[in-house]
């Protein structure tokens, strides 16, 4: 039954299903990121690779 | 040396010291370098053996068939893969102030990691292979690799619960969607039925098989030479700049969208195929997106080095990853171009892909290496650079070999495909031998390896100045660092969710996962489901006996790295090969063998286009019934015997994947296959040829492509 039905499936809508998930994600995603509030957070955290630690003396 | 505590104090954790394992970073490194070499000789070898069928001196385990698959394995897992877990170790410690978690485990995965490269390297030009590319690794080798990996994963993971920062850092959510979805790719694609200890048939067939191997395809090329490198992008351009990443957020929002649409993308690998046309345009739909994310990261990462430009040109580090991010520009813009289906219709089974992919893998990834390991060499090994003059010869001889070979394959591949499509005002083929089309672009074949040997030259200066770097450097006495343990007060108070987000490892890699998953799911499932592609029309048989052993000779000897078995629907690919192809045809081939290059032609239809005896003399010598070939000589074929025994444990298999083979076939097969072989022989033999030939593998390869396309529609049907 399922298989018949996926068979005939003739998918226009994927693709839209596909795209509207992203949207939503993206977003989602871009409107916490550029969330003014977030900024010195990620200001700080964008240095890490630049330390290495701080060494025993 | 492990973590060990000393003041206690509230509010921040405790003050512990510890020492990152640097020793393991310099393993990996001098793999990276040896294997890198390897590859790149074994790829200056092949393309010279494409220029001229000779170079292969008649010997079996260096034809092109069987080296390539060597080459491309060695490229991508040995010197791009051990170059990933260099960077990988060497950043994820110092990002998360923590050691790697277990030393043991890091040696397991360094050691078993060359050991499944030595047996790739063992069995791959013995005709050991799966003829899936990129996956071509037989099961046993397959599940070595699994259990490596879940060691990597455990190791790095387990890193990340020990860590003494919170936030962890863009780079290592990078390598956390490399881990999981290789992990899912490399599973998914090779499930295979095994026959024997060397020998396994794959537990797809046809249109799925193609599905699942360029799903898989073309996310190796996304999770493992592309996410794993931007992660150490993120990590090694700033550091080498002693600049922090231009955008922060920029590069949140290129990890999301970048991993969300990758996965979507592999179908464009399989436009004009019979792969169903919604799966199609959504390959080409989202691989055309993919251009967003993938420049949003170049920009992000050139533009990072604003500012330091001078620096670019003095420093070797900067020079290499400056540009290898052009070239990912480059070959990330070519990708989406190639996936629009009216230039993939030129450009598809043309030199022009091979040449886009070394764009990639030369551009991005080999240059990338070389500024990363000009970074790491002489940090780990206490000194400096041996010579910046000699990385500034490799970086030219490098940058021009790779302009030569780009540029040769588009005119190689350009040129050839309007000879394939040109068609006189009578509707006939301009070029309907196609040899012709080979001839005109040899001399391209050879600019191409002129260009290789120039990245190997310059390859092995890089050799030379790195080991010169270790020697004159010492690896130096173990420097111990300190930081506070994390605790409840290091977790910041009211973040939006993605921030917090940001500090949760496991539901961060659930999400990734999520993300992969949707993707894989919406394109797989329905086809894997769906009986439009496993309908069985009646005039389709499954293969006899001899036909079976002859196909696995053709996977042997890697022929579909050169012939496709897909006819396209378009006028001139019908005029040349025969009606096009119907899903319902590849219903019994485990695995497909459709190919991804016609270096030669088509063979969909070969069955009974030319007589036994033609394809006797063709394999023995292509030159004898078709002069100027560059196809290789397969003597051996006739003088190895068939491998009969193994035919009762090959249908079995093959029936316990549905092939309908009866238990009387079974029972019957060798004597069946060796009626047939007789049969052969005897045509044979009233032309000449030695009654010997009976029992030889040339017999069975005769009656496999004497099949191919009969059942459906020969190409005698349609000329
Ligand atoms: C290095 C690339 C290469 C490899 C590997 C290769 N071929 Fe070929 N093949 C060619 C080229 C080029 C031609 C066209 C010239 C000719 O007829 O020899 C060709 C032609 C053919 C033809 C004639 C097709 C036609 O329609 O005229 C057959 C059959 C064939 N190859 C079979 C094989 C088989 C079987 C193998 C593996 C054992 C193989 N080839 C491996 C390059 C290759």
């Amino acid at each position: 039954m399922y298989t018949e039905i996926l068979s005939r499936f003739d998918k226009p809508w994927l693709p839209i299903l596909a795209l509207f998930i992203f949207g939503i994600c993206f977003t989602a995603y871009t409107y916490w990121t550029f969330k003014k509030s977030n900024k010195p957070v990620y200001d700080s955290v964008s240095m890490m690779p630049l330390e290495d630690g701080v060494k025993h003396e | 040396m492990s973590a060990q505590s000393t003041t206690p104090s509230s509010g921040v954790g405790r003050l512990e010291k510890f020492s990152y394992d640097d020793q393991i970073v310099r393993m990996f490194v001098i793999a990276t370098i040896i294997w890198g070499a390897v590859a790149l000789l074994l790829g200056v070898t092949i393309a010279f053996e494409l220029a001229s069928w000779k170079v292969n001196m008649g010997l079996q385990w260096i034809t092109f068939g069987r080296l390539r698959p060597l080459h491309t394995n060695a490229a991508i897992f040995a010197f791009c893969g051990n170059a990933i877990f260099a960077g990988v170790y060497y950043s994820h410690q110092r990002l998360l102030k923590a050691r790697l978690f277990s030393d043991a485990l890091s040696r397991i995965h360094f050691w078993g990691w060359q050991l499944i490269i030595v047996s790739a390297a063992l069995t791959l030009p013995f005709g050991f292979t799966t003829g899936k590319e990129y996956a071509e690794l037989e099961w046993p080798i397959d599940i070595a690799i699994t259990v490596i990996w879940v060691v990597f994963a455990v190791n790095f993971f387990g890193t990340i619960f020990r860590r003494r920062e919170r936030h962890i850092y863009v780079a290592i959510w990078f390598y956390i969607a490399t881990i999981i979805t290789v992990a899912v790719l490399h599973i998914v694609n090779s499930l295979e039925i095994p026959v024997s200890l060397f020998k396994s048939y794959s537990l797809y067939a046809g249109v799925q098989d193609a599905l699942v191997q360029w799903w898989y395809g073309h996310n190796a090329v996304a999770f493992f030479l592309t996410t794993p490198f931007l992660g150490l992008m993120y990590y090694f351009v700033p550091k080498a700049a002693n600049r922090p990443v231009y955008s922060y957020r920029l590069s949140v929002i290129h990890f999301w969208s970048l991993v969300f649409i990758y996965i979507w993308a592999g179908p464009h690998h399989l436009l004009y195929t019979t792969l169903p046309e919604w799966a199609q345009t959504l390959g080409m739909a989202f691989s055309i997106a993919l251009w967003a994310p993938s420049w949003g990261g170049m920009i992000n990462g050139l533009m990072t080095l604003r500012g330091v430009w001078d620096k670019v040109r003095s420093e070797p580090v900067l020079k290499f990853m400056a540009m290898s991010l052009t070239f990912y520009g480059m070959s990330t813009f070519e990708g989406p171009l190639l996936s629009i289906k009216s230039v993939n219709a030129i450009a598809h089974f043309t030199d022009w892909i091979p040449g886009h992919v070394h764009s990639g893998t030369i551009g991005w990834n080999y240059m990338f290496i070389s500024g990363m390991l000009f970074f790491l060499v002489p940090k780990l090994w206490n000194t400096k650079l041996f010579s910046k003059a000699l990385a500034t010869a490799q970086f030219w001889t490098a940058t021009i070999g790779l302009v030569l070979y780009i540029i040769s394959m588009w005119v190689a591949g350009i040129t050839q495909s309007l000879m394939w499509r040109a068609i006189d005002a009578n509707g006939k083929l301009v070029y309907p031998n196609f040899i012709e089309t080979v001839v005109k672009i040899v001399p391209m074949y050879w600019v191409r390896a002129f260009g290789g040997t120039l990245v190997l030259v310059s390859f092995v200066l890089m050799m030379y100045n790195l080991f010169k770097t270790m020697k004159q450097g010492s690896i130096g006495s173990v420097e111990v660092y300190e930081a506070y343990s994390l605790n409840e007060s290091s977790i910041e108070k009211n973040a939006t969710p993605h921030r917090s987000l940001e500090g949760l490892p496991m539901i961060f890699a659930v999400l990734a996962f999520l993300a992969i998953l949707v993707g894989s799911a919406i394109e797989i499932v329905p086809s894997l489901l769906s009986t439009n592609y496993i309908t069985k029309l009646d005039v389709v048989k499954p293969y006899t006996p001899l036909e079976l052993l002859g196909r696995d000779i053709y996977v042997r000897e890697g022929c579909y790295l050169c012939h496709s078995q897909t006819i396209r629907p378009m006028v001139h690919e019908v005029l040349r090969y025969g009606k096009h192809s119907e899903a319902a045809e590849f219903v019994y081939d485990h695995p497909f063998q459709w190919g991804s290059k016609r270096t030669g032609p088509d063979l969909a239809r070969v069955g009974g286009k030319y007589p036994n005896m033609w394809h006797y003399r063709h394999m023995i010598n292509p030159r004898d019934v078709t002069p100027q070939s560059i196809m290789p000589i397969y003597k051996w074929l006739v003088e190895q015997k068939i491998d009969y025994a193994s035919l009762p444990s090959k249908l079995s298999a093959m029936k316990a994947l549905a092939v309908p083979y009866t238990d009387e076939q079974i029972k019957n097969g060798i004597e069946l296959a060796q009626v047939q072989a007789k049969e052969i022989t005897t045509d044979l033999m009233n032309q000449g040829v030695p009654a010997a030939v009976e029992d030889k593998e040339l017999v069975a390869l005769i009656s496999y492509l004497q099949r191919l396309g009969k059942d459906y529609g020969s190409f005698k049907t349609n000329n």
